[in-house]
């Protein structure tokens, strides 16, 4: 096994960069993971999502063609607590040691996360998920992109020692993009500070907590469970005493549970991209968030 | 506070609406014997409208519809002339054929273009709570004029007649169902199309008091269903659709007592009740000789019903433990909650924790939910213990208990004991 990794790891370091099949090959669980690793390896790796864009990581179906592309992988990124969960039973069928957990290649961008709403092992009430490992949104804090990219550029550097320098170079310059664009954001966003925002799906804490926004209650309550007419009058009631204008909806989302609630409390709603590729205009992972706070803001000063 | 009428008020009209138009197909669907008719037109009308959508027409354009209506129509035409299967292979085996390979077609297409899949999800999985004014404006005409045009053709629609009114039939009915899955759910509409008919059809012969009937309990039990969701924080269609399934175990029940003999109705239901009690303890007692440990589904709904029960066979100190680890369970989850508010309320207010933080309030939560569920495992442990130790009695009482409430004659069997 080892030695069997120390040949691609050296067959690997001997390719000279360009050729498809040199390129280390990187199947991540979602488009976000996916968006974050070619940032950090640039043209040496070949990433593919297993999840396409706007479909629900979390209800993902797998297709035979994805063992197939685990196979052939040296390296698997994944999103953790419990969000992408299908992936361990096609990894089990891959039987591919080097990218199962404990290998070389297995990445849980999950790692050292300061994780939000934990609830212990119990199921937590009504907050949209049916696990206790936190939720599991952690991307949407473009903060953590700086633990997750730290985590793929470790796992880059164990399996292709030799371009251990430019991985980390890559990731450097994409960090200070990514400093630049956060300041951005943050100023952008400023004047939303504490704005009261509904959400169909409990999707948004890391994202509120960067920007200083106040998700307070979500329509669906648990997943797959259509929400309930006492909820929804107190939201609604809720919405009307603080005044809320803005209902949130990811594009895989039923529009017309949300039009509901918006029209019943006077809100507009907008559609934010949870995930990269989610939306039109939203094909990596920084302009995920461009458009995500200009959709936003256009919605908080439409009045 | 707003009125819980004015919030349910367009549900319930858009369910009036559909039971309206479904209890009469529903009289007609029970007669023909197509129970599943429904859910096929349903699932052919969302691959019309799936084809529409790869074909870049958005979700909710004439074309859309047009795809949908095209299907829906050919499947009717597939329908109207299976009828004279129905000697060989049941007219169902065609429309679960028809239902599975829609669905699956579907599936296919939208494995091409994953922005589908939410779209054909919402055309089959409606929610009656958030239909509008605006939808029950739309329903109202439609099936007012499938109505009229049944009422004017009811000499041709019996079923019996040539293959092209089957077709009419199928064709009208398959413009129905598309629409009212959409606001309401195939689960719902199905219940809508088949519970109100099969009342109507029990207690009544004639095709008026048969409507009558389903009509009026379909509109009761819509609103039952509804008050229910809202009262008890119920998913609106799964209350609505579990009350109209009650509604029919209840007329089932009382059926034998208005159709037949009186009498002999009360005797068997006595008689049921009876030996449904007595099968119920034997099952428990030897649940509890043979596994003390697993779950006691009777012990244990009684307990949760009246938790002092447990002072009869746990000791005082099982007592103390069993109470000590419940109250300390319900602080830990007491003290994560507190923990999660503070997180929640620092995302906006005063000054913003940083990771690490975050990263200590977030291991503190990990700890307090092991001890919670250590405290769970303890108080299960007591439980279980003091249940190992009294199972043998335990069970002779509950046998003793079966015996007494079978309906055996004791003191007949006492009376042939031969002495």
């Amino acid at each position: 096994m080892a030695l069997r990794f120390a040949l691609i790891a050296a067959g690997l370091a001997l390719a000279s960069p360009g050729h498809a099949q040199d390129q280390i090959q990187v199947v991540t669980t979602t488009t976000d993971l996916r968006s974050l690793t070619e940032a950090v390896g640039g043209e040496r790796v070949a990433t593919v999502s297993l999840v396409p864009p706007n479909m629900d990581a979390e209800e993902y179906q797998p297709k035979p063609q994805d063992v197939l592309r685990l196979k052939n992988a040296h390296m698997l990124v994944r999103v953790g607590l419990d969000y992408d969960l299908w992936v361990d039973r096609l990894l089990a069928q891959a039987g591919k040691l080097e990218i199962t957990r404990g290998g070389p290649g297995y990445v849980d961008a999950s790692f050292a996360i300061a994780v939000l709403e934990l609830r212990g092992m119990s199921v937590g009430p009504g907050d949209g998920h049916a696990h206790g490992s936190g939720n599991p949104h952690y991307w949407l804090d473009p903060k953590n992109a700086e633990i997750i990219t730290g985590t793929i550029l470790e796992a880059l550097a164990r399996i292709d020692p030799a371009n251990a320098a430019s991985y980390e170079a890559n990731r450097l310059a994409f960090l200070a993009r990514l400093k630049a664009k956060l300041a951005e954001w943050e100023a952008t966003l400023a004047p939303l500070k504490g704005m009261p925002i509904v959400a169909y799906h409990n999707s948004w804490p890391y994202f509120a907590r960067r920007f200083r926004l106040d998700f307070f209650a979500f329509i669906e309550t648990k997943p797959g469970v259509p929400p309930s007419p006492s909820h929804l009058a107190g939201i609604v009631q809720t919405m009307h005493a603080r005044g809320v204008r803005i209902v949130v909806r990811e594009p895989h989302e039923p529009e017309r549970d949300v039009a509901f609630v918006a029209n019943k409390a006077g809100a507009s709603i907008v559609t934010l991209a949870a995930s990269v590729g989610a939306l039109p205009r939203t094909g990596d992972y920084i302009s995920l968030f461009d458009a995500n706070v200009e959709a936003l803001t256009l919605a908080a000063t439409k009045r | 506070m707003i009125e819980p009428l004015l919030f349910l008020w367009p549900a319930f009209l858009a369910a009036v609406c559909l039971v309206g138009i479904h209890a009469y197909f529903g009289i007609q669907v029970l007669a023909r014997k197509v129970i599943f008719v429904d859910l096929a037109l349903a699932q052919i009308a969302a691959l019309g409208a799936t084809v529409a959508f790869m074909l870049g027409h958005p979700a909710q354009s004439v074309a859309t519809y047009g795809y949908s209506l095209a299907f829906t129509l050919l499947a009717a035409v597939l329908l109207a002339f299976t009828r004279a299967w129905g000697t060989r292979v049941p007219q169902e085996a065609l429309i679960g054929v028809i239902y599975v390979v829609a669905a699956a077609a579907a599936v296919l297409l939208i494995d091409r273009a994953p922005q589908g899949a939410e779209h054909l999800k919402q055309i089959l999985t409606g929610n009656i709570l958030t239909s509008g004014y605006n939808e029950v404006a739309v329903i109202v005409p439609l099936y007012a004029a499938v109505g009229l045009l049944h009422w004017l053709l009811r000499r041709r629609l019996t079923g019996t007649e040539p293959l092209i009114w089957d077709f009419v039939f199928y064709a009208s009915f398959g413009v129905v169902v598309t629409s009212s899955v959409a606001i309401a759910g195939v689960l719902l509409v199905f219940s809508f199309l088949i519970i109100p008919a099969a009342i109507g059809v029990m207690f009544a012969s004639s095709l008026a008091r048969q409507l009558a009937i389903g009509w009026i309990v379909g509109t009761v039990i819509s609103a039952a269903g509804l008050a229910a969701s809202f009262a008890f924080d119920l998913p609106t269609g799964a209350a609505m659709v579990c009350a109209f399934g009650a509604a029919l175990a209840v007329a089932g029940l009382l059926y034998p007592f208005l159709r037949g003999n009186r009498q002999s109705a009360w005797r068997v239901a006595i008689a049921t009740a009876r030996w449904t009690g007595a099968a119920i303890l034997v099952g428990s007692a030897l649940q509890l000789a043979a596994a003390p440990r697993a779950d006691q589904p009777l012990i244990d709904l009684v307990e949760y019903a009246v938790p002092s029960l447990r002072a009869l066979y746990f000791t005082r100190a099982e007592q103390t433990t069993f109470a000590e680890a419940a109250e300390y369970a319900e602080r830990y989850r007491r003290e994560a909650d507190q923990l999660n508010d503070v997180e929640r309320r620092n995302r906006t207010e005063g000054n913003a924790f940083d990771d690490f933080r975050v990263a200590r309030i977030s291991s503190f939560l990990k700890s307090y939910g092991e001890m919670r569920k250590g405290e769970q495992f303890v108080m299960g442990e007591v439980r279980a213990r003091a249940r190992e130790r009294v199972r043998w009695g335990a069970s002779v009482c509950l046998l003793a208990l079966a015996l007494l409430f079978a309906p055996v004659r004791w003191r007949r069997l006492w009376a042939r004991v031969p002495r």
